[in-house]
């Protein structure tokens, strides 16, 4: 009997040579330009115009907090933040689009960021954000299940041709057959749109959790769309391999975020806070999506800091690094105003490196 | 051995300010006990830019979970010089 893995290891790949590549040098060299990037994120109300099924800001303490409605106070917190290394702001919960002097205040003294909105009402052009638009599904699962009407249409009305605007389909285990409709209609109006996938809030009794099956299905639809509108739709096969693995993000990559890291010495661990509406912070309890039940999280602005912080372990051959270069290429044309994604390098999908460990690890040994 | 050590000191500080364009600093009088995060400002992707590079030179591998500790030049050198000796 031989083990045929011990007889075959596999490549050692030098960095030098994952980066030969004219193509794929060009990108690592365009996207290293914003390692820069350090970011916080913000709850600026706990006011909201709609009352979404599964709404994580609605979850925890935080929602009680006290609004700080000073457009001074927030100049100061983002004077104070800005000393203390931070470069990139994620204006969130409730409903940011109701505190436009708030969010103006944020951009004057930091101007990189992004806002999550539910895209009701329009947050003033002044604001050079990225407006990240929640889209989740058809105007009838809309009105089922965020109770809004005719939401997409007045989404489209506010940020038609807005530079700013990436409409963000939530995939959730009902909605997957929607969304091709729901893509045609925003490619038709030259919106760009890209994926997030429901993350269950700790304690979620609801039905939109996803199944092993729903998220095979997700993956397939996304891909679908990604090929049929690639200049629209901001994605790679990466990230929908990353997003819909039965594993979720954190057990694939080990989330840096201060709720599931002690160490301080750097990174997210180090600088990420995500402050409440009365401008305090819990470092317990500090990640992007605070109160989503961490084993379930696929969000895709988790993501973007989880699976973009880990640029060595995907440094190990062509396929992977290439494949983390289109996810960070696709992360920046998403959250930075003005970044301008390329074509992904990598069209097939490449497995997590730790879905390649697992399985490596438990393939049955061949032998003769 | 000593020599050794210093000579790889000398070399992570060279691919240091190479890779992450420091400026008004040499290999020769980059400080070895100056704190990377604190002093240098870099952070946990320039880290792992440095990291790729120093794997390539030495065939030793850093893991992610080291990063936390290796907090200056001399720390990483004697970390890589560790490897190199096991």
């Amino acid at each position: 009997m031989l083990d045929t893995r011990a007889s075959t290891p596999k490549k050692e790949w030098k960095f030098a040579d994952l980066i030969a590549d004219p193509a794929v040098n060009e990108r690592w060299r365009k996207v290293r330009k914003y390692f820069f990037l350090r970011e916080s994120t913000y709850d600026m109300t706990n006011r909201c115009n709609i009352r979404c099924e599964g709404c994580y800001y609605y979850e925890g303490e935080k929602q009680f907090a006290a609004e700080n409605t000073d457009p001074d106070a927030w100049r100061q917190l983002m004077t104070a933040e800005k000393a203390r290394g931070i470069t990139f702001v994620v204006l969130a919960g409730a409903e940011p689009s109701l505190v436009p002097d708030l969010c103006q205040a944020c951009f004057e003294v930091i101007p990189l960021g992004a806002i999550a909105t539910n895209g009701l009402k329009r947050i003033p052009g002044a604001v050079g954000y990225k407006i990240h638009v929640s889209v989740w599904g058809n105007d009838a699962t809309s009105q089922t299940v965020r109770k809004a009407r005719n939401l997409l249409h007045r989404q489209i009305e506010n940020y038609r041709g807005d530079e700013r605007a990436v409409f963000v389909y939530t995939f959730t285990r009902h909605n997957i057959t929607e969304a091709p409709a729901v893509a045609e209609r925003l490619v038709a109006e030259d919106c760009r749109l890209t994926f997030n996938m429901f993350s269950a809030p700790v304690g979620y009794a609801g039905d939109l959790r996803h199944t092993p099956a729903s998220l095979v299905k997700v993956r397939e639809t996304m891909t679908t769309l990604l090929r049929q509108y690639p200049r629209h739709v901001l994605y790679s096969t990466y990230n929908a391999a990353a997003h819909t693995h039965t594993k979720g993000l954190h057990e694939l990559y080990t989330c840096p975020y201060p709720r599931c890291n002690p160490s301080e010495a750097l990174g997210l661990g180090r600088s990420f806070r995500q402050y409440h509406t009365d401008l305090t912070w819990d470092r317990a309890a500090a990640c992007c999506v605070p109160d989503t039940d961490c084993p379930d999280c696929r969000h895709y602005a988790a993501g973007s800091a989880i699976v973009t912080s880990k640029l060595f372990r995907h440094a190990v051959d062509p396929d992977t690094f290439q494949s983390w270069l289109d996810y960070v290429d696709t992360y920046l044309a998403v959250w930075v105003n003005g970044y301008r994604k390329g074509p992904n390098l990598c069209d097939h999908y490449v497995d997590p490196p730790e879905a390649q460990r697992s399985a490596a690890e438990t393939a049955p040994r061949s032998s003769s | 051995m000593a020599k050794e050590l210093d000579k790889i000191i000398v070399h992570v500080a060279e691919i240091m300010i190479n890779e992450l364009k420091l400026e008004d600093v040499t290999p020769e009088n980059f400080d070895p006990e100056m704190d990377l995060v604190d002093e240098v400002g870099i952070d946990s992707m320039d880290l792992a830019t440095v990291a790729l590079v120093l794997r390539d030179a030495y065939s030793v591998r850093i893991d992610e979970d080291d990063y936390p500790k290796l907090t200056n030049i001399r720390l990483i050198a004697e970390y890589i010089h560790r490897k190199l000796a096991a």
